[in-house]
């Protein structure tokens, strides 16, 4: 028995000019639950973690949060509401400590809390993430993974219950990502709602409950990860035609992953 | 629930609370401090220098004021100079045509100035990086045609006179009276500096500065903020300007509308250090006075070494003195020319 | 009719003259993104050294506009190589104050040099007019300046796009990091702009001697004619640079005459405010150029 969706987006759609980036998307986010959301470059997924943030308006569609219409408001508004985003590229504030960084979501993700509570939070925070004992250096001393990390406590220390991540694995070692996805696994444990954009797919494979796929703008396909990753049409639009021919012509064995 | 690692850590550790509490509070005994020895400064200084010591004190406050909205916030308002006119010419208008006090005309003023900033902010703000600095500057520049052209209400061209003298409301300050108001006039905005930048508001403003999309993700009210911030360096700056007005008593739009006076406001605060509380003062005090040496030891060129010199202090300091100084002792590299590279092509 | 016709007509040619003015600074600014807050400075030792040209071998104006040029492309050239490729990654008040610090230096010195006094460079024909239909008179001076420079700014927005250098302006402009990734020398393509904008600058202010006054304190009054221009054109947009200034210019004398002097100015600067509300890249311009790759 699921819980309610926390989020709930239908039909978003954006247009930039004849420029279809997204089209009658849906998606629903349930606490304890991650959607994993792949698709090829340019399919339109970090367009759709933008709408629902209100990084970007839709042309069309709505996006819901506790049952309130949220579409479109201002990106401090749905802050407030407790969604919490990664960026893509990542976004530090570079001339402020990485216990600043973090400070800064803890002042303002709601309540009022004064400096030293603040700080508290964002040392705790930084812990969790794997930053303990970083806290006074720049941004622009940090390693990938790492900024990773920041990015990522940045978002926590809002005390999100909705967390959208933009491709946090990118650009990460394989031993980097084993960690990265335990941490992404206990947050959903806590009762998180989680939204994964990735390219790994065998991360979104080990991690998600349900998976997404992107294609065009266009929802192509939505369902468990097996049944999703093993569609003819995904592996197409992952890797071309020809590929997905021969994928077919040899139709894999059952249980692989 | 995920457990957390224990608190004792080999790293630094947040102080313990007493010297938190120190660190809290010097800086307000620092700022006690130098308002005692401002006041203590003004026995000890003849008619001229007093005069000079109050214009320095006055463009502390301008640059301190300037720093709220451009040092931490990083929008670069290049038509401050507005504001102060503004400030003036509603205190000379009050004073002039009510009658009022100078103490009461000079709080309305401020406030006024600030509502309107409060106007113009709203469509301003929405700009950035040149476009504000100079959609700002075209603001000063209309107010000040605009009081050109109400002479009926501002004397226009021709001036205006504060009544001073005489069977006056309010009579002149006299030189050490304007150097008592200034002191507290500065005194009043680096206080307002240093609350800005300790609490929550600093941490937004300078969020806003380095990355405004980050912020507003991060549940900052950039809109509102920054709308603060602008408001609240008007109504400052408007005051500072009332007080210029009283003081001089006669007065043309040219001169309170100079846009000299912004750019000194701005190189003020970047050779000084912004976004820093102490980075204005230092520019200030530094800059004004070398000013004025110029402006007396060598009347003719004085505007054309100024020039040279802001040239040559905007390559060598490009972040400001009170910034490279916290640098280079974090990072025990002093050498000026190697500051040179920062932002070199 | 005829007095619509003739405010009209003076403010076209004005404004063709306020283009060549502009297009320099436009150039600059969204290729390198630096306001030049001493472009009018330019203009007025363009002017200044067309009048020392003419003074000391009579050389007409319009055709001492050449080593005008040619002198104010090599200044720009150092200007920029030396001082403001030293601050062209530091955020924008360090751009904006070394321009202005150098824009005291020109102004006063030239201030120093030449007095404030008002000059202008004699030529036999220039004060002369054509006179069309209506009454309506067309100074030859007038029609020459803003012939040659419409021209030139047609002259250069072509070479941008059709030359190997224009290209690779435009390149470096876009993305400064791929470009210099192709071979292309930034320190150079950037200081080659910058003379060409005090180049264009300079020609404008030869022009500006022969069909009106000059003097060191119309330096601000042209800087700030270009950043209007520039904004309406949209940045890096040359052909908007001319629809800007021609803009400019009728804007200018059609306000002239229905409204008190003064208040001109601050109409142009709340037709800019209102339209980079409404509209952030310009009339013309695209939006790329608000979004910058930088290396």
């Amino acid at each position: 028995m699921t819980p309610d969706p926390i989020l709930r987006a239908r039909g978003l759609t954006k247009t930039f000019g004849g420029l279809h980036a997204i089209r009658e998307v849906d998606l629903d986010l349930v606490p304890g639950r991650l959607l994993g959301v792949i698709g090829p470059n340019g399919a339109g997924k970090s367009t759709l973690v933008n709408l629902i943030t209100g990084h970007l308006r839709p042309t069309a569609g709505t996006v819901e949060i506790d049952g309130r219409n949220l579409t479109g408001a201002r990106p401090w508004r749905i802050a407030h509401a407790g969604v919490a985003r990664t960026f893509q590229i990542v976004k530090p504030f570079r001339a402020m400590t990485v216990e600043e960084n973090v400070m800064v979501a803890a002042f303002f993700g709601g309540g009022r809390p004064t400096s030293s509570v603040a700080r508290r939070e964002a040392h705790e925070i930084l812990e969790r993430v794997g930053l303990g004992g970083r806290e006074q250096l720049t941004p622009g001393e940090l390693s990938v993974a790492d900024a990773r990390r920041l990015e990522l406590a940045k978002a926590l220390a809002l005390k999100p219950r909705v967390l959208l991540l933009d491709e946090v694995l990118a650009g990460l070692r394989p031993a980097e990502i084993e960690p990265a996805l335990h941490l992404i696994a206990s947050l959903r444990e806590q009762g998180l709602a989680l939204l994964m954009v990735e390219h790994v797919v065998q991360a979104i494979a080990a991690v998600s409950d349900e998976v997404l796929v992107l294609h065009h703008g266009v929802v192509l396909r939505s369902g468990p990860p097996a049944e999703v990753l093993a569609d003819d049409r995904v592996v197409e639009a992952y890797l071309g035609a020809r590929y997905a021919a021969r994928a077919a012509a040899r139709k894999r064995p059952e249980g692989e992953s | 629930m995920t457990t957390t690692a224990p608190e004792v850590s080999t790293v630094a550790v947040a102080p313990a609370p007493a010297t938190r509490r120190w660190r809290r509070l010097t800086p307000w005994g620092v700022l006690l401090l130098a308002a005692a020895a401002g006041l203590g400064l003004q026995t000890q200084l003849y008619t001229g220098q007093e005069r000079t010591v109050t214009t320095v004190l006055m463009y502390v406050g301008l640059a301190a004021a300037w720093n709220l909205i451009g040092g931490f916030a990083g929008y670069a308002c290049f038509g401050q100079v507005g504001f102060f006119g503004l400030g003036g010419y509603t205190t000379a208008v009050l004073m002039v045509h009510l009658r009022w006090s100078f103490w009461l005309a000079l709080p309305v003023a401020a406030v006024f100035v600030g509502l309107f900033a409060l106007l113009v902010g709203l469509p301003l703000l929405r700009l950035k990086g040149h476009y504000f600095a100079v959609a700002t500057l075209g603001v000063a520049e209309g107010l000040r045609e605009v009081v050109i052209n109400t002479s009926s209400l501002t004397g226009g061209g021709a001036g205006i006179t504060i009544p001073s003298f005489g069977d006056a409301v309010t009579p002149w300050l006299g030189n050490d009276g304007f150097y008592l108001l200034f002191l507290g006039l500065a005194v009043a905005v680096v206080a307002t500096g240093l609350l800005v930048a300790r609490t929550r508001s600093g941490y937004a403003l300078r969020a806003i500065h380095q990355d405004e999309d980050a912020a507003a993700a991060m549940g900052v009210n950039t809109t509102l903020t920054k709308t603060l911030a602008f408001a609240g360096s008007a109504v400052l700056t408007g005051a500072i300007g009332a007080a210029y007005a009283f003081q001089q008593v006669t007065f043309y739009p040219d001169r309170l509308f100079d846009v000299e006076i912004t750019v000194l406001m701005v190189v003020m605060v970047i050779l000084g250090g912004a976004g820093t509380v102490v980075g204005p003062v230092i520019g200030a005090v530094v800059v004004a006075y070398g000013s004025e040496y110029l402006r007396q030891h060598l009347p003719t060129v004085h505007t054309l070494v100024l020039g040279a010199l802001i040239v040559v202090a905007v390559i060598l300091l490009p972040q400001g003195f009170v910034n490279y100084l916290r640098e280079a002792t974090r990072q025990r590299q002093f050498s000026l020319l190697e500051n040179v590279r920062r932002y070199r092509l | 009719m005829s007095q619509f016709a003739q405010v009209t007509i003076y403010g076209l040619l004005q404004g063709g003259l306020l283009a060549l003015v502009a297009v320099g600074f436009s150039l600059v600014w969204g290729v390198m993104n630096v306001v030049n807050l001493a472009h009018g400075a330019f203009v007025i030792t363009g002017a200044y050294v067309a009048w020392e040209i003419n003074r000391a071998v009579g050389l007409d104006p319009f055709l001492a506009m050449i080593p005008t040029a040619v002198v104010l492309f090599a200044l720009g050239y150092v200007i920029q190589r030396g001082l403001v490729n030293l601050v062209v990654n530091a955020p924008i008040f360090i751009t904006l104050l070394l321009t202005f610090g150098l824009n005291l230096l020109l102004v006063n010195g030239m201030i120093l040099r030449y007095k404030a006094n008002y000059q202008s460079i004699p030529t036999s024909y220039a004060t002369q007019s054509l006179v069309l239909p209506g009454d309506v008179r067309v100074p030859y001076g007038r029609l020459i300046a803003a012939v040659i420079a419409v021209a030139l700014t047609l002259a250069l927005a072509w070479a941008v796009r059709r030359t190997r250098l224009g290209l690779s302006i435009l390149a470096t402009g876009m993305d400064r990091g791929a470009a210099r990734l192709m071979g292309i020398r930034a320190a150079h393509v950037y200081a080659v702009t910058f003379g060409l904008a005090a180049a264009m600058a300079g020609m404008a202010g030869a022009a500006v001697g022969t069909v009106s006054t000059f003097s060191p304190a119309d330096a601000g009054r042209f800087t700030l004619f270009s950043f209007v221009a520039a904004v309406l054109g949209g940045l890096g947009n040359m052909y908007g640079a001319l629809y800007g200034g021609l803009l400019l210019g009728l804007v200018e004398a059609w306000g002239g005459n229905l409204l008190p002097n003064t208040l001109v100015n601050a109409v142009a600067f709340a037709v800019v405010v209102i339209v980079l509300a409404v509209r952030p890249q310009g009339l013309a311009g695209r939006a790329f150029y608000a979004s910058r790759v930088e290396v």
